[in-house]
């Protein structure tokens, strides 16, 4: 059977350390913007780490929730996509065809998450910060938009090196980046298609929610915390 | 005379691009396997160049005398690889990755993509490689046209 692949996020298990921002930007070649543009919101981070406060300092209490691309399974930035350049693959991943895209922007636009990013000007490092740049990632041309793509790199290598075993893939052998460096190990990454894998089991038990849940986008990233 | 001379002259520079003229056709009538060298072909995503040290387990001894193994000596003895010039390749601009593994298990062959290197004196790009042509072999073997497959 086909994978669908998903995530669960433990929201009483983040500390808001950014750990797997910083896991992200390693891996997936994103670019150190400066304050200036970052001012204007031109910063890119395929995963970003949102802070609510609760109550009055202080009677404070800060509750972090890593944001990252939901890649629903009714994606509102996918039809509205003039040359297709966003599409559904068949193992759920939203896609971004970077060499097909021509840069509308209406993608990013209509993501009610805010986690589609458009790359202003030809990404810059600073050296020798290139020197670290991700053989198995491209490295986005200015003029295109770019997201989290869980890590699509590491899923087609585990793809592959499981036909090479003769075998099927086993759970939690696909780690995206942000899963495999959070310390509290608050992020899990698997086949939803999968009844017994752990991610299927934590989005069925009765801590998930997904966000904006009421726009029927069909995220496939649950956030877990204990009830209300 | 001279003219011959500076003919040569020039047909010498267009050849000597890469740093050493490597022969494959003398290479491969040893019976090396194209594997020998280029040893990740069937497990990793690029196929792999040789390091001098796997040139220097035969130029130690072998064929020493001819000018373009004393310049491989020369590169092992100054503990420098050989800085060969890419003959096939996607620019990095071309946001697509290739892997060879998936090839080599399917049991594609070298030449497929790569016309007949066993017989050639230097490498070159005999064949032409696009998205059309990758395409046009994936629908004809069900291979996968999922475009993440190939562009990330
Ligand atoms: C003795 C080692 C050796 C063997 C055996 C060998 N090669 Fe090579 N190959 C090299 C070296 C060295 C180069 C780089 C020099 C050049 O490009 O002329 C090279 C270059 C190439 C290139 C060009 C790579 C690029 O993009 O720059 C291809 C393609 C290639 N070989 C294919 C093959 C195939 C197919 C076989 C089997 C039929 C084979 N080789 C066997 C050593 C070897
Ligand atoms: C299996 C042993 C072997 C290996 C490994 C090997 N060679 Fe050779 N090479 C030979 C032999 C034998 C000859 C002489 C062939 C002939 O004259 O027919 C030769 C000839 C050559 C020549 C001279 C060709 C000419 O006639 O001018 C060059 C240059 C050369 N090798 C480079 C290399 C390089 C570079 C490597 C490493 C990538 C390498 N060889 C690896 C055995 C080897
Ligand atoms: C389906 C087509 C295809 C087949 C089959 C194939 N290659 Fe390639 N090969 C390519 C492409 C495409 C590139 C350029 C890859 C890139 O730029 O990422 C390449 C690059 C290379 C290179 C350059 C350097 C490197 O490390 O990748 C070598 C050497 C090479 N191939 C050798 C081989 C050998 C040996 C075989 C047989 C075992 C083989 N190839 C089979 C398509 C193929
Ligand atoms: C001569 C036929 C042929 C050509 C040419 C060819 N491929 Fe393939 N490719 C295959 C076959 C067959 C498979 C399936 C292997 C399998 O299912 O294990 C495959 C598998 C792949 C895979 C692995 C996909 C996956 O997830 O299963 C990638 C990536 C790929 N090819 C990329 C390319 C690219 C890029 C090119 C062009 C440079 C190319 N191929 C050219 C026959 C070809
Ligand atoms: C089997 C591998 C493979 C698949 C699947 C694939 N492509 Fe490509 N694509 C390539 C290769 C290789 C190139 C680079 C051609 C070149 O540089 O000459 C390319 C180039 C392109 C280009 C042109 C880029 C340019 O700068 O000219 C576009 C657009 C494109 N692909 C879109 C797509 C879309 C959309 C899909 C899915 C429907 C897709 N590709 C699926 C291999 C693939």
């Amino acid at each position: 059977m086909a994978h669908r692949w998903g995530m669960a996020i433990d929201l009483d298990r983040c500390m808001g350390c950014e750990a797997c921002v910083a896991a992200c930007h390693a891996e997936n070649n994103l670019p150190v913007s400066d304050p200036a543009q970052a001012a204007k919101g031109r910063a890119v981070h395929w995963i970003r780490v949102d802070r609510y406060y609760e109550g009055e300092f202080p009677e404070i209490r800060v509750k972090y929730m890593p944001v990252l691309c939901q890649q629903c399974d009714e994606a509102p930035c996918e039809p509205v996509c003039p040359v297709y350049a966003t599409y559904h693959n068949p193992e759920g991943l939203n896609v971004q065809v970077y060499n097909r895209c021509v840069g509308t922007r209406y993608c990013g636009n209509n993501c009610p998450y805010s986690v589609r990013f458009f790359n202003w000007f030809e990404p810059k490092w600073t050296a020798p910060l290139e020197l670290q740049h991700n053989p198995d990632v491209a490295i986005r041309p200015g003029g295109v938009m770019e997201k989290c793509t869980f890590c699509v790199q590491r899923i087609e290598r585990v793809k592959l090196d499981a036909k090479a075993e003769n075998r099927p893939v086993a759970d939690g052998e696909v780690q995206p980046a942000c899963v495999q460096s959070c310390p509290a190990e608050a992020m899990v990454f698997g086949d939803l298609n999968d009844p017994e894998s752990k991610v299927s089991r934590l989005a069925s038990s009765g801590r998930a929610t997904r966000l904006l849940e009421e726009l029927g986008a069909k995220p496939k990233v649950f956030y877990l915390q204990r009830g209300k | 005379m001279r003219y011959i001379w500076l003919i040569g002259l020039c047909a010498t520079a267009a050849l000597a691009e890469q740093p050493i003229l490597f022969p494959h056709n003398k290479h491969m009538a040893l019976g090396l396997e194209c594997l020998d060298c280029h040893s990740t072909a069937d497990t990793r995503a690029a196929a792999g160049m040789p390091s001098v040290r796997k040139c220097m387990l035969c130029h130690e001894k072998l064929a020493t005398d001819r000018p373009g193994v004393k310049q491989v000596r020369d590169y092992a003895a100054r503990k420098l690889e050989i800085p060969w010039i890419r003959v096939y390749g996607f620019s990095p601009s071309a946001l697509v990755k290739f892997r060879h593994a998936p090839h080599y298990r399917a049991n594609i062959d070298c030449t497929t993509c790569h016309g007949e290197v066993a017989k050639a004196t230097v490498a070159e790009a005999t064949v032409t490689h696009n998205m059309g042509t990758c395409l046009s072999c994936h629908r004809q073997k069900k291979a996968t046209e999922d475009c993440v497959a190939c562009h990330y």
